[in-house]
């Protein structure tokens, strides 16, 4: 009888200590793009935009045989800041790799974060999008310099409604937009929601003066005639609202694009970061991600290694800028 | 449900030996609860007036007010709750099915118990969720009075396994294996 | 009149034998999957999405939707058996549910439950097939301030759910809504309570606070009050809901869709509030009001109601204007996203064979999750038959899971294990739980909407109540809080009127 307690607990420590790695799938052969138990990690919560850019590129990499079994999972918290942690901490680990974007560039500044994404290994930057001015279609405001104009007027009276909070892509469009009209962005009345679905809201009640958002997220409604786009932010007309003018064409000089890409863990040997940029740009080319480009409205912006590093560099000079002048 | 002491607003503390003050305080140990609520209400509310808001408020709401009316709230509350139990008011213990009021509170129990709790919340990243969590199952059924040591420790390893297997490899929610894994 | 014709083809869809399986087959990974700790609608809804890759969009949606509410319902078995509520909307179940569960009716709180799902996902599909473009036209103009006038609404709710000592349940409140504070502020990113810790920077999760408080609080009380001798097992009892429980919820079940189901539809709404209105509502209008906290069944019923039927309204905004008012819808919204579907104005339009197909599927998807559970739930309740060291240290074990497989953070871990500290004081020194999980949600809600409505206003207050919904709101609660001294005045002028 007494020795039934001993072999108990061996049979249970057999079990939890050896069980979980012989679960595990037998180990891949690290060919090629393969990188067997890569990790995405997603520093927002399930459904938000670099969500639907990890799952999107894992399942595109997965069909089309780059690499198998790559297990996306979300951190989320602080604008992307507690994931942007999380990252930097895993030092040298070349199977992780975190979706990310412009939002998470701003939360770390205004979150004043201990790292930033200079911390970071940068692999590549994959999508982006401009932003549009938009109002209900009961707004008074027929055209951009019509809003402009009695925005300058008093900039109280105008809430602008953004998805993001401040120092995310939605909040800083606005100011820059501010800037370019000659408005001071610290009197700019700017409301965060969280996600699109209070904001669309309100623009569509008319309760924000006008709104600013990314072109896919409203794409339908303003189709629908229930949205007006006055203007888009980025440097060129958008393919699929021919009629909105660029801000810049509209006199105001504000060239603003949010992007989303990838980031990699600090301390990688040239071997691993090469290895991930190879797995991207195989990625890129592959027909499953044109596919999903063109099924969610992204538009392609890939860019990698030092270049990409370069990019990020200068968008969070741009960040700190404009927060700066926030006082934020 | 009467209190053998303190019913009186002012006992004299002059002359009671320390064995009075001290079922004084057994009695009034809900003022406890008072300091408590008071340092809490103190601590929302220097954090409220060390936050430095230099973003354009608009309207009488910024984002100091409410923690202000929320630290206000709690010493004001606080206040009351002592009035209440100098008057002789108490909290009524929560019952049940599985409590016994009649026994004094068994407080090596309890500490054990959030024992176990931390010290798995500590393991579970270097020796992985299957031992933590068998751990804690196992540790929480002994401090709960489980002696079947010949039977607990199978069980919290059986469920802490499967539960493994279903987050992380049916559902795909990641858990850390322990440090076997990539070794065997 | 076209509605129900296009209904009538959506069921021709949803009724072909292999979407039927589809559906089954959702209502019953959800409830699995709901059922484990720390695992809401949203969450089970993602994990799934992978599942339904290789479906065409129809059979995914329709499964979708037979996830969505089998998940709400897991989340609810384990609110009621275990205390230990799987998501935000599932903490009001515990409430009654719980009581009930441990006094042996567990299976009648869960027939309760599951009725309630099927009553509440029902009639608000119904609402939803003959409101929607209406209901979704005045959503659009519910804003900041008419929130605001709802959440003082709520507060005010509150004070019934305060129990025997004011004092005590306005302390238990106020602890709450400390809590709601800590994180950064959502209007301008102040950190508040955080004392620099970026973990703590969303705040604490709702979630995280309701298991803390309930089911780790419950087993340190447990622990040091526990009953040395030999408990007798919690009876099972009956394994079907009596004529007399029958009798009581009847009402419940119905009153909670039209609770619940105005709250999906709005930007805002989302299904804690509309339970925990459901529950109060519930609470005044009940013969057996001594019953409350100890197990009454209505508590249950009602809320349950709520929370499908909003989950239905939560559906109007996504279909018809693209709107995800809560975190499942926002995962869906992405699925939709994934094949190409974009829901908003046109989607009637475009896409009337998925969306009239999906429609059906809730109806079905709700006659399954009945014919499912119903039967399981005098199984479920025989889970409260197992010695108490294990059914606690399993309560333990299933609160540390759901804790940590959400974030992946010890820290969460440990803040888990304070707010159990709180929750065990609380109990020692008669201090409620509930006001305190009602301040954690209401709290952050309320501030955010009535900062935004003064935003809006430019600062100027009259931008409080300048809309005719959030002055109706106000005139609502003068009425409320003047009712005992009308009736007084009533009951006064009587005795002469009839003289």
């Amino acid at each position: 009888m007494r020795l039934r307690t001993p072999l108990a607990l061996l049979g249970a420590a057999v079990l939890v200590l050896a069980g979980p790695p012989l679960l595990s799938t037998g180990s891949d052969a690290e060919t090629g793009t393969q990188i067997p138990g890569l990790r995405f990690m997603v520093p927002n919560t399930p459904g938000g935009g670099y969500d639907i850019t990890a799952r999107t590129a894992a399942k595109n990499a997965e069909d089309a045989g780059l690499t198998h079994n790559i297990e996306v999972f979300n951190l989320p918290g602080a604008g992307g800041t507690v994931g942007l942690s999380r990252l930097v901490s895993e030092h040298g680990n070349g199977k992780l790799a975190m979706s990310m974007g412009l939002g998470v560039v701003g939360a770390a500044r205004s979150n004043h974060a201990p790292k930033t994404l200079a911390d970071t290994t940068p692999i590549a930057r994959l999508t982006e999008e401009q932003d549009v001015v938009v109002v209900g279609k009961d707004s008074p405001y027929k055209t951009i310099d019509e809003l402009i104009t009695a925005w300058k007027k008093d900039p109280g009276k105008i809430p602008v409604g953004g998805g993001s909070s401040p120092g995310g892509p939605d909040h800083l469009a606005p100011m820059l937009m501010a800037q370019a009209a000659g408005i001071s962005p610290k009197s700019v009345n700017y409301i965060p929601f969280d996600g699109g679905g209070e904001l669309l809201a309100s623009i569509l009640g008319n309760k924000v003066g006008f709104g600013v958002s990314g072109v896919g997220e409203y794409l339908d409604q303003i189709k629908a005639g229930e949205l007006r786009v006055l203007a888009v932010t980025g440097p060129e007309r958008v393919d699929d609202l021919k009629d909105a003018p660029t801000l810049k064409e509209s006199g105001y000089d504000v060239d603003f694009t949010n992007w989303r890409g990838i980031v990699a863990p600090p301390g990688l040997s040239e071997a691993e970061r090469n290895k991930l940029t190879r797995l991207f740009e195989e990625l890129h080319d592959s027909p499953e991600w044109k596919k999903s480009l063109d099924q969610n409205g992204w538009d392609d912006a890939f860019l990698t290694g030092d270049e990409f590093g370069a990019f990020l560099d200068a968008q969070d000079k741009r960040v700190v800028s404009v927060l700066k002048e926030l006082g934020l | 449900m009467t209190t053998r002491t303190g019913s009186s607003p002012a006992p004299d503390p002059t002359p009671a030996p320390a064995a009075e003050r001290r079922s004084w305080l057994r009695d009034h140990s809900e003022l406890g609860v008072c300091v408590l609520l008071l340092a809490l209400g103190v601590l929302v509310l220097t954090d409220a007036l060390t936050m430095d808001v230099d973003i354009t408020q608009r309207g009488p709401v910024g984002p100091r007010t409410v923690p202000i009316v929320v630290g206000m709230g709690l010493l004001v509350i606080a206040a009351l709750l002592a009035v209440d139990v100098l008057r002789g008011g108490r909290g009524e213990a929560e019952g049940g099915e599985d409590i016994d009021l009649s026994e004094p509170a068994d407080w090596r129990t309890v500490l054990l118990l959030s024992g176990i709790f931390l010290g798995a919340a500590v393991l579970i990243e270097p020796v992985g969720f299957p031992v933590a969590g068998a751990l804690l199952f196992w540790g929480a059924a002994f401090a709960l009075g489980s002696r079947r040591s010949d039977r607990d420790p199978l069980i919290a390893a059986v469920l802490s396994l499967i539960t493994y297997i279903v987050f992380d490899k049916l559902l795909g929610v990641p858990l850390p294996g322990g440090p076997l894994m990539g070794v065997l | 009149m076209n509605a129900l014709n296009s209904l009538m083809d959506g069921f021709g869809t949803a009724l072909t034998p292999l979407n039927l399986l589809w559906a089954a087959l959702g209502v019953l990974l959800g409830t699995a999957i709901g059922v484990l700790p720390g695992i809401g609608p949203a969450m089970a809804v993602a994990l799934l999405l992978p599942v339904t890759y290789g479906l065409d969009p129809v059979a995914a949606f329709i499964m979708f939707a037979g996830i969505y509410y089998g998940a709400m319902f897991g989340g609810s078995t384990t609110s009621i058996l275990l205390n230990t509520p799987g998501e935000s909307a599932a903490v009001v179940a515990a409430m009654e549910g719980n009581p009930m569960a441990k006094s042996g009716r567990g299976a009648q709180a869960l027939a309760a439950a599951a009725i309630g799902h099927f009553a509440g996902g029902m009639i608000g599909t119904i609402l939803l097939v003959a409101l929607a473009p209406t209901v979704a036209d005045l959503a659009v103009d519910i804003g900041a301030p008419d929130y605001f006038a709802i959440m003082v609404l709520a507060f005010i709710a509150v004070t019934s759910v305060l129990g025997s000592s004011r004092i005590r349940g306005l302390a238990s409140l106020l602890i709450g809504l400390t809590i709601g504070l800590v994180g950064l502020d959502q209007m301008t990113g102040q950190q508040r309570l955080t004392f620099g810790s970026l973990q703590l920077a969303d705040g604490v999760d709702v979630v995280i606070v309701a298991v803390g408080l309930f089911a780790i609080g419950e087993a340190l009380w447990v622990a040091a009050h526990l009953r040395r001798a030999a408990a007798e097992p919690i009876p099972v009892g009956l394994p079907w809901l009596g004529r007399a429980d029958v009798k009581r919820t009847w009402k419940s079940w119905l009153r909670g869709p039209f609770i619940g189901f105005p709250f999906g539809a709005i930007p805002a709404g989302g299904a804690e509030i509309p339970t925990f209105l459901s529950y109060v509502t519930e609470k005044r209008l009940s013969k057996n009001k001594d019953e409350w906290g100890k197990g009454a069944i209505e508590g249950v019923a009602g809320p349950e109601s709520a929370a499908s039927a909003s989950a239905a309204g939560t559906l109007v905004s996504m279909l018809t204007l693209g709107l995800p008012t809560t975190a499942v819808a926002a995962v869906m919204l992405a699925a939709f996203q994934q094949y190409g579907i974009q829901p908003g104005p046109l989607l009637f339009e475009r896409e009337p064979e998925l969306v009239w197909g999906l429609i059906a599927s809730l109806f079905v998807g709700m006659v399954l999750l009945l014919a499912l559970n119903l039967p399981l739930a005098p199984v479920w309740a025989k889970l409260l038959r197992i010695p108490r060291p294990y059914l606690y240290a399993g309560i333990m074990f299933f609160a540390a899971v759901g804790a940590y497989a959400v974030g992946g953070e010890v820290v969460d871990l440990v803040i888990l294990l304070i707010i159990g500290l709180v929750g065990f004081g609380m109990r020692r020194y008669g201090l409620p739980i509930l006001p305190a999980v009602i301040g954690v949600i209401l709290g952050p809600n309320a501030e955010q909407q009535l900062r935004r409505a003064l935003q809006i206003s430019d600062g100027s207050v009259t931008g409080l109540v300048n809309t005719p919904f959030a002055v109706t709101v106000y005139a609502v609660i003068v009425l409320l809080l003047a009712w005992p001294l009308l009736k007084r005045l009533v009951i006064r002028g009587r005795p002469r009127a009839d003289a």
